[in-house]
């Protein structure tokens, strides 16, 4: 099940809230080693948290499974304001684009040694079946150059918008990926999962398994 | 145009290349100005797979052709260090990093030198992990390369759409050939069988002689590529053909 939330909607439910910015911190932070977002609180939270940001969040057994966070091109993003060299020329924006960012499966859900977990699949399902929804058919990502294959096997339209770049030991490339019924056909028979993800409503409290 | 906008063009032309040759060719369209004139890709065979499945792990491929069916006959992918180096490192590297990195094995040493001699001299290689985990091993080679670290990364990149358009490719195939077009007498034989009945009482069922019931039945069989009738029967289930 994956829940599409506002900000506020977020900050309403402070379990989440918490856990939300927990597992930012911990993947981001102390895994990747991205330290300009070092915090005492060991939460991570960023200018881009603001109140027209889009929080998806996977909840599998009554835990947060995996997260990422839609910010509208509309206004700055991370590309435009914190990642400006990893485009070339107009980076594209307007209502059909978003921005996909924080990109984050927890720890104990990443089954599969190398491949893309199932919390990792159904967070991709995820963006797909709520942008095609909204007129959304596109999305900016920051990702390591590998994930351009992963894109291309799931049948998105992939463009790179600038060159590769090193941070830290990191490689990381902007790419626009464009995506449509058939890029969800493939990605839920690749799944094997052919029901709707996206979730109405709110997850229940964190830590309480539902009855079925 | 500027760079960029040529590296996008073409990026734009390998995702429309209809076949994995055309594939090839814009792909090495791009990556001999920098010397690398051969490229082979694709799934790395665990160590000891027959020779003669070792073709299958192919994508793309445009090295000299004996040089393959000698890599292929004399199995060298269990011995090429340029496999074993990127096994561990699951990083870009170039293949002369491969030979002194690294101790070479006498096999490994006989592997490098036959590669000169098809004027494979050096290249580059880099791991991709596919949504499965599967790693594909993208290789480029050629007598003399020559680039600086930013070109490697647009040759790494460019290489990633490449394989990534021949994955798509390669699955399309294998739909085509995976398609199983059933009649819908077979596909009544095969539902009746799944409920238990032998030909005699299927023939009696449709009206028609044992010897057809039978024949559909065989039909439907080698179609799903069954080797026995329960084999098709729970193949059919599987498809979705019958329930």
């Amino acid at each position: 099940m994956l829940f599409s939330l506002t900000t506020q909607e977020l900050m309403e439910r402070p379990d989440l809230w918490e856990a939300v910015h927990r597992l930012r911190y911990r993947v981001f932070v102390e895994e990747m080693g991205w330290t300009d977002l070092q915090r005492p609180d060991g939460l991570e939270i960023d200018q881009f948290d603001h109140d027209e940001a889009v929080h998806q969040i996977v909840i599998r057994n009554g835990e947060l499974a995996g997260y990422q966070r839609m910010l509208p091109t509309t206004r700055a993003h991370l590309l435009t304001d914190v990642l400006a060299d990893l485009y070339e020329g107009t980076p594209p924006s307007g209502p059909n684009v978003y921005e996909l960012t924080r990109y984050a499966v927890a720890p104990g859900f990443r089954d599969g040694r190398r491949g893309v977990s199932t919390v990792g699949t159904e967070l991709i399902a995820g963006f797909v079946e709520w942008g095609l929804k909204r007129n959304v058919n596109q999305v900016i990502i920051e990702f390591e150059p590998m994930w351009v294959l992963r894109a291309l096997q799931l049948h998105f339209l992939a463009t790179p918008l600038g060159y590769q770049r090193t941070y830290g030991n990191q490689q990381v490339v902007a790419t626009l990926l464009t995506f449509n019924e058939h890029t969800l056909d493939v990605v839920r028979s690749r799944r094997n999962h052919f029901a709707p993800v996206l979730a109405r409503g709110y997850p229940d409290m964190l830590g309480q398994r539902r009855a079925s | 145009m500027g760079h960029f906008d040529r590296t996008l063009e073409l990026i734009d032309q390998l995702q429309h290349a209809g076949t994995a040759a055309a594939v090839c060719e814009k792909l090495l369209g791009v990556t001999s100005g920098f010397g690398l004139t051969a490229l082979m890709a694709g799934t790395v065979p665990q160590p000891g797979t027959p020779r003669n499945q070792q073709k299958d792990h192919v994508l793309l491929c445009d090295w000299p052709a004996e040089w393959l069916e000698r890599y292929v006959a004399r199995n060298y992918v269990d011995h090429d260090p340029v496999v074993s180096h990127m096994k561990q490192l699951q990083a870009p590297f170039q293949w002369r990093e491969a030979s002194q990195g690294i101790r070479i094995g006498k096999s490994g040493g006989e592997v490098m030198g036959d590669a000169g001699e098809f004027k494979l001299r050096d290249g580059l290689a880099f791991p991709l992990i596919t949504l499965d985990g599967q790693i594909v091993m993208v290789s480029l080679g050629g007598e003399a390369v020559e680039l600086s670290s930013a070109e490697f990364g647009l040759v790494s990149l460019v290489s990633t759409y490449a394989i990534g358009r021949a994955m798509q490719l390669h699955t399309m195939a294998g739909k085509t050939i995976d398609h199983v077009e059933l009649t819908p007498r077979e596909r009544e034989c095969l539902q009746w069988a799944a409920v238990g009945k032998s030909e005699w009482e299927i023939s009696q069922i449709l009206g028609i002689s044992e010897h057809t019931s039978e024949k559909h039945l065989l039909n439907a069989k080698s179609k799903l590529g069954a080797v026995n009738r329960v084999q098709a029967v729970a193949e059919a289930i599987r498809r979705g053909y019958i329930n």
